[in-house]
């Protein structure tokens, strides 16, 4: 921070992550709205005169019917030296928008009965373009899968979050006891950091599984007789407690370390003080704790749920996707070229759109909760 | 203050009256649940992983046994050896590395001249940049993924190993920023200016004062990087078809797959990442702090 004159070297060292980001960020998240918004479609530019390069007067659209009101036969060079006739057509005819549009086009675009006499014809193709649609949205939308996979996301998010908030900073209160052994427990904890979300559901699948672990436990404490098998089709509610489990079990180290040093700026005083006016445990957390903490929640809240809008690995691991079903899962399975998959990129773009535009709703709507709150305090 | 002071001073040949026995007491019951509940959180960490670990180091008659031992008694590694030789898992397992290394170096030798700039220079727009790397970060990947896809497709960069680790610098990036900038600025400035003073080259002050300082941290974020990257799996399925990644190749086949094939591969994603947590477990509390800010 000692520098202050103006100095170009802070501009050329953040240069080569600012290009990267443009064309590996910015640009893809551009082609994404293009690829859920535009479709290919063709359309026929008609001209002032014969001739490719002649100035274009109008576009005429796919399948209508035009009149022919000129013609000019002209010979056309093959690459093995013969030539052929070409015909040129003045056409007429109404564009997208009402419009009347007269002028010339290629023979080729049109579908004629008779080259010398025929006196309307038809456009049968054009010049590629791309065009604003709303029909992969519309899709999207109406895709059976669509309203089952955005309920169960928003219902895992209801159930994972406060769960592992509520671990999140009992374990970061754990951690801050700085109990003998605590550098121990401290790494045990960080484990899930690192564990994949493909790896954490498998775990929970030899948990889960009929001949897993828990119906060995529920057997042996004799609460069941025989293995109950959790994760079928009739047992989608144990499907969703699976997957909160998993979720739980993985994703909460990453609260608990945002915790834990959004406490570590907390200053000794203020608990210190706390504890000498006799104030509870639970008083110190409602009254201390809690509220000087809000920013890293607030942090840790906006990452988990935008993450939470994007779980996918544990939910295919535990249920195979096709009987539960979340965002991620239908923006792949749309997007899947192989067997399972519908191959169409427009409509796992529109879902991937999709996630962005709930990932930023709720992201505003914890920001201004929070900034709201302290105003109220402050005033 | 005073009286936690004093009763902390007290020396132990005096003789406690019942007041303060019974506080003794408190303290001692209070330290000992916390303790049962950092076990039983631990407990309920390990478990799911010994529960795995168990089942891939089994016989396969007790992998589908039942009911479940919970120690790989006998031990074996048939299992392991049915998943290391399963068609493609070595070459996958390659692709991973090679996509994880790649996406290590990219990241780091991008992030460390930001991490310098924003940790050492006061210029115009550093509030915004940082702005921008913070909402980079929280971006979902599921939205990127798809049209790189489709872009990688026509610019024939598809199914190759690089163009993933292209991708998963774009998901590692902003973080490695983060991170490599809070290590910068754990380094005092006035170490540099001290240097410089002496006479050294301001590359030289760089090289000789602040990097032998800031290596193991950047040694760690490098390593989360590569860890970020081994575990990426949305991205890594939607960019390969031949050429896929570990985790890749496993998701794909899941449904055709072994609940043998599962655990082992389940495990074996495990292991390289809870070594490399171990080696870099002082650093994530700061990496991880800086981020929140």
């Amino acid at each position: 921070m000692a520098k202050r004159k103006f100095n170009i070297a802070p501009y050329l060292l953040i240069l080569p992550s600012f290009i990267y980001l443009v064309l590996f960020f910015a640009w893809p998240m551009g082609r994404s709205l293009q690829l859920a918004f535009q479709k290919d479609a063709e359309i026929l530019p008609v001209r002032t005169a014969v001739g490719d390069d002649m100035d274009v007067v109008g576009y005429l659209p796919m399948q209508i019917e035009v009149a022919i009101t000129d013609r000019e036969r002209s010979e056309e060079t093959l690459p093995n030296g013969r030539t052929r006739p070409v015909y040129w057509f003045k056409i007429a005819g109404e564009s997208e928008e009402g419009e009347q549009v007269e002028g010339w086009v290629n023979q080729k675009y049109l579908q004629v009965q008779s080259r010398t006499e025929s006196t309307s014809a038809r456009v049968v193709s054009g010049e590629g373009t791309q065009e604003w649609t709303l029909d992969y949205v519309k899709r999207m939308v109406n895709d059976h899968n669509f309203m089952d996979a955005l309920t169960t996301t928003l219902i895992l998010l209801v159930l994972i979050l406060p769960i592992q908030f509520a671990l999140a900073i009992t374990m970061a209160l754990v951690l801050q006891a700085r109990l003998k052994g605590s550098t121990i427990f401290l790494y045990i904890y960080a484990i899930p950091l690192g564990i994949s979300d493909l790896a954490a559901g498998l775990v929970w699948v030899n948990i889960f599984t009929q001949h897993g672990f828990l119906n060995t436990f529920l057997q042996r404490l004799g609460i069941i007789d025989s293995p109950y098998i959790f994760l079928s089709a009739e047992n989608k509610h144990w499907m969703i407690v699976a997957i909160v489990l998993a979720e739980v079990w993985r994703a909460t180290s990453i609260v608990m370390v945002i915790v834990v040093s959004g406490l570590q700026s907390i200053p000794d005083e203020y608990l210190e003080a706390g504890q000498l006016f006799g104030a509870s445990l639970w008083q110190r957390l409602r009254h201390i704790i809690l509220p000087l903490l809000r920013p890293s929640l607030q942090v840790a809240l906006i990452l988990r749920t935008i993450l939470a809008f994007q779980v996918f690995a544990v939910v295919v691991a535990l249920t195979g996707g096709r009987v539960i079903t979340v965002l991620a899962y239908e923006t792949y399975r749309w997007y899947d070229p192989g067997d399972s998959g519908f191959n169409n990129p427009h409509v796992a773009a529109a879902y991937a759109g999709f996630i962005m535009l709930i990932s930023l709703v709720f992201s505003v709507v914890y920001l201004r909760t929070v900034r709201t709150q302290e105003q109220g305090a402050s005033t | 203050m005073t009286s936690a002071a004093q009763s902390r001073t007290t020396p132990r040949s005096v003789a406690l009256d019942a007041e303060q026995k019974r506080a003794l007491r408190n303290l001692r019951l209070r330290r000992a649940s916390i303790y049962a509940l950092a076990i039983l959180i631990a407990v309920w960490i390990l478990a799911p992983i010994w529960l795995i670990a168990t089942m891939a180091f089994s016989t396969q008659a007790d992998v589908y046994a039942y009911p479940k031992q919970v120690v790989p008694v006998p031990f074996t590694t048939a299992t392991m050896d049915f998943f290391l030789n399963y068609a493609g898992i070595l070459d996958a397992t390659l692709n991973s590395v090679i996509v994880a290394v790649l996406t290590l170096v990219f990241s780091t030798t991008i992030a460390v001249p930001a991490g310098y700039a924003v940790s050492r220079y006061l210029f115009p727009g550093r509030n915004s940049y940082r702005l921008v790397i913070l909402a980079v970060r929280a971006f979902p990947i599921v939205i990127l993924a798809v049209p790189l896809a489709v872009t990688f497709l026509q610019w024939g960069l598809y199914d190759k190993v690089y163009s993933v680790a292209l991708m998963h610098t774009a998901l590692t990036l902003p973080t490695t920023i983060l991170v490599v900038s809070s290590v910068f600025a754990s380094v005092p400035v006035e170490f540099e200016e001290a240097a410089r003073v002496f006479g050294a080259s301001p590359l030289r002050a760089f090289v000789r004062v602040v990097l032998p300082l800031v290596l193991p941290g950047i040694a760690a974020s490098a390593i989360f990087t590569f860890v970020m990257s081994w575990n990426e799996v949305f991205a890594a399925t939607l960019l390969t078809v031949r050429n896929r990644t570990l985790p890749a190749l496993i998701l794909y086949t899941l449904n055709k797959s072994s609940l043998q094939f599962q655990y082992a591969g389940g495990f074996f994603m495990l292991v390289p990442s809870m070594i490399f947590i171990f080696f870099i477990r002082r650093y994530l509390f700061n990496m991880w702090g800086q981020i929140t800010k």
